[in-house]
């Protein structure tokens, strides 16, 4: 893997990097429309760096279930979980031709935390970039329906006098990073328990051995009539009407915290940026192109995810929320690391 | 929902009416079921175009039919070749192969096949009935209790120990020191990976299990022009259709074995997390314990094939209760399950139950109807497949060596796992020449991470208290009865010497 100079700052990079990706957006490369027509000639390959059957797994597959038609060609799949991400990132960046045929989907909060705490053998925005978000999926607390906890306020008064106990699928989540910012800011005490998995973490909290769940609120939806959902972790609920009315933290308890969310995005090499601009810029505009599509409603109705969750983030913004994110979770890296 | 007589008998014809796609499915799963590297998860999701594209009703039949026959088919290479196809045919290697050796191999296949068939059968059926109450299992089987399962099938490091106390602990701590390869469970901090990217996510169990038996009995086969003994072959020779009825009877007279040892499967299975592995080692360890010929179990003894397997084929109806009920998949081919299900649509959880009751109880009448085609499809086979014992050594260890090595590349796609099998395969060689046992280090290998995790967990929650592995009535109990297994074979034997020396004492 190439390793870039250090001289070159990650905010100056980043701005330019936004600045490729945003003229590809536009249509301002210098494709030649023969070019673009000989692209894509053969399928594209995958790197997933969660499990099969994860919420990232279903979300990836619904998209390109409309963008194949669109694009002209079918994605293949790979599944390289292991490290929090680490494994399928750094598998992704160094055996991977950058040709553009070959793409990573991941989620970038969670990857960006373990990017931030578990230094691994790759450098960010200089090896790779995000392309574009496809969802945001705010991070929760959630108790069992037959928990004693109402609100949060019925939490944070138990967590002022005893531990209270969250499962996380691993610590480096923007989850885990809420939790403890509501635990810092209203004096309770918070410890999370990784269970490795997001399955595992919402059984933990459903079976009571723990007190509560801090996930992401799309893949404890279809759990809605055996949890109760206390508050979310951005400025507004998406579908309050399936969460049981649950408030923004920051709302409910007169607090300021940045927004937590998960957004799952596609990204690609550096080099496959430089190298293909033509080809970036077909499959961002293709990309696009499946928020129009009717097909894909269906689809994401079908992976079981809310349309409000369904939102396009450019390359820009994509890494804006990974600055951000990297930033927090360097505040808590003493917790998150050991 | 209650179950009533005609509701199930509507189930029970709806999933007959699919008789065709199980005869496919269960095909299918028997046969990756017997290649290692080939598990059901990865089949379903080869297969997603198909069950994404038909209905619901279908791709459901079709899934659950693959994934029960898988568990019937892993044991196959385990009882011939003393390869186990899964994890949780390991512990049926441990008698079977030594049966396929003496010449019994048809006898070792039908004990396997009814075992998994009334094992599967019966626990389908109680999870039919039990359900409520089995949902309920993961409510009092957390991460303390699951650490005093786990030391049920590590104390079976110590049972097999007991020929070579030192080579057998040696073996199943160098198991245990290699299942701690990979990050650690709360901080993903890497440990012994030696910069492998590929072990970060632990020791991968198929290119170890394939090391370990496959490629290291290749090598050993290599010594000799046979695997059976001069006996066996005799044997073998002159078997026929008597030897599975001789197999069929030895099953049935054994029912109750086949009853017990399967509920401990479905109870295990029905926590998430747990696998057929951990169900099966259990499994052979209470067999043995209870047993009354104890001594005989190594040997080739048809009880010790029949428990794991019977266990592992109870695992089946228990892990998708989870699943079903909670709306969590307890494993990860029920994970897969979850896509397909909530692609169309299907809202899983308690409403299940009353929005879609052919569905949820549905699963497991396409399980009661699969064994039953399967059983009628796979015992006349046993007399075909049991002659693969038959094939000279020559053609088998490289015909083994090829078909696992890319068993070993299959589940992961990375040619470093060819390689690991490869120097898995050599030490597992070493071990058996001189007289370490290779189910052991397994052992090590799948329990260890698990027990480690589930470990942690419990200390973390608990803050660092060590009281806790005490602090619910589930565990102590559990705690008792893991004494009272360690204790009672010193007991059994003692009573059976006295009696021993009374019997003689008597005839003098």
């Amino acid at each position: 893997m190439t390793k870039h100079a250090k001289s070159i700052t990650r905010r100056s990079f980043l701005n330019s990097s936004a600045a490729v990706a945003g003229a590809g957006a536009l249509g301002l490369g210098t494709a030649s429309p023969a070019f673009a027509q000989e692209f894509p000639s053969r399928d594209f390959s995958v790197v997933i760096p969660t499990g099969e059957g994860g919420g990232v797994d279903r979300a990836a597959r619904a998209f390109t279930r409309v963008w194949s038609d669109i694009i002209g060609a079918n994605f293949e799949f790979g599944y390289y979980p292991g490290a929090s991400g680490q494994v399928g990132y750094e598998l992704y960046l160094n055996r991977r031709d950058a040709d553009v045929y070959n793409l990573l989907f991941g989620n970038i909060a969670p990857e960006m935390i373990m990017y931030a705490t578990q230094n691994p053998d790759f450098q960010y925005p200089e090896d790779f970039l995000y392309l574009a978000g496809i969802d945001v999926d705010d991070s929760v607390i959630w108790v069992a329906q037959n928990s004693k906890f109402e609100t949060i306020q019925d939490l944070i008064e138990e967590g002022q006098s005893r531990t209270i106990t969250l499962s996380t699928s691993r610590l480096p989540h923007p989850s885990t990073i809420g939790a403890l910012l509501l635990a810092e800011e209203t004096g309770m005490d918070v410890r999370m328990i990784p269970y490795g998995g997001g399955s595992a973490a919402r059984s933990a909290a459903v079976t009571g051995e723990v007190d509560g769940c801090a996930t992401f609120m799309s893949s404890s939806l279809s759990l809605s009539d055996q949890i109760r959902f206390l508050g979310v972790f951005t400025g507004r609920n998406r579908v309050p009407g399936m969460t049981n009315e649950a408030p923004p933290l920051n709302e409910a308890l007169g607090l300021d915290m940045p927004a937590l969310q998960g957004q799952r995005t596609w990204a690609l090499q550096r080099a496959a940026y430089e190298e293909y601009p033509e080809r970036v810029d077909t499959l961002l505009t293709t990309l696009q192109e499946v928020f129009d599509a009717p097909e894909y409603k269906d689809a994401v109705k079908q992976a079981g995810t809310p349309w409000e969750f369904i939102e396009y983030t450019d390359a820009e913004a994509c890494q804006e929320s990974a600055q951000t994110i990297i930033d927090l979770a360097r505040r808590y890296q003493d917790v998150l690391s050991g | 929902m209650e179950i009533t007589l005609p509701f199930l008998g509507d189930l029970v014809a709806t999933a007959f009416s699919y008789w065709w796609l199980i005869l496919i499915a269960t095909t299918i799963g028997i046969t990756i079921g017997a290649i290692p590297g080939f598990g059901a998860q990865n089949t379903i999701i080869m297969l997603l175009p198909f069950t994404l594209a038909v209905e619901i009703d279908m791709a459901l039949t079709f899934m659950v039919a693959l994934y029960v026959a898988s568990h019937m088919g892993s044991g196959i290479p385990a009882v011939l070749l003393n390869i186990p196809g899964t994890g949780g045919a390991a512990a049926t290697t441990i008698d079977g192969y030594p049966m396929a050796k003496k010449g019994k191999a048809q006898q070792a296949l039908v004990l396997t096949f009814v075992a998994s068939t009334v094992g599967g059968t019966i626990t389908a059926t109680l999870a039919l009935f039990l359900l409520p109450y089995l949902s309920r299992v993961a409510y009092y089987l957390h991460s303390v209790e699951m650490v005093v399962i786990m030391l049920f099938g590590i104390i079976l490091i110590a049972l097999i120990a007991a020929k070579d106390t030192l080579k057998g602990l040696i073996a199943g701590f160098f198991g245990l020191l290699i299942g701690a390869i990979g990050t650690d469970h709360i901080y993903s901090t890497p440990r012994g990976t030696f910069g492998f990217l590929e072990l970060y996510d632990g020791m991968p169990l198929i290119p170890a299990l394939i090391g370990l038996f496959a490629i290291s009995e290749a090598l050993v086969m290599l010594e000799k022009t046979s695997v059976l003994s001069e006996g066996g072959r005799a044997r073998m020779l002159n078997s026929g259709w008597s030897e599975s009825l001789e197999g069929i009877r030895m099953a049935l007279a054994r029912w109750w074995h086949i009853v017990w040892t399967s509920i401990i499967g479905l109870v295990i299975g029905a926590v998430p997390g747990a696998g057929a592995s951990i169900a099966a080692f259990v499994a052979y360890q209470q067999s043995r314990l209870f047993s009354k010929t104890p001594e005989a179990y190594g040997t080739g003894h048809p009880e010790a094939v029949m428990a794991p397997e019977a266990a592992n084929n109870g695992v089946g109806s228990g892990s998708l209760i989870p699943l079903l009920v909670i709306g969590v998949p307890g494993g990860s081919t029920a994970a897969v399950m979850l896509v397909v299900l909530t692609y169309h649509g299907v809202q899983l959880g308690p409403q299940l139950f009353t929005t879609r009751p052919e569905l949820a109880y549905g699963v497991f009448a396409t399980m009661l109807v699969s064994y039953l085609l399967m059983l009628f499809t796979i015992l006349p086979l046993t007399r075909y497949l049991s002659r693969i014992v038959l094939i000279s050594t020559t053609v088998l260890a490289p015909v083994i060596v090829v078909f696992t090595l890319v068993g070993a590349f299959a589940p992961r796609a990375y040619v470093f796992d060819m390689g690991l099998a490869l120097v898995m395969g050599i030490i597992g060689f070493v071990a058996r020449k001189t007289g370490y046992h290779v189910v052991a280090i397994l052992i090590g290998i799948i329990l260890g991470p698990i027990l480690e995790a589930n470990f942690m967990r419990a200390m973390r929650i608990s803050g660092n208290d060590a009281t806790v592995f005490f602090s619910s009535p589930v565990a102590i109990g559990l705690w008792a009865m893991l004494a009272f297994s360690l204790v009672a074979p010193f007991i059994m034997s003692r009573l059976r010497r006295g009696n021993g020396q009374d019997e003689e004492g008597r005839q003098a």
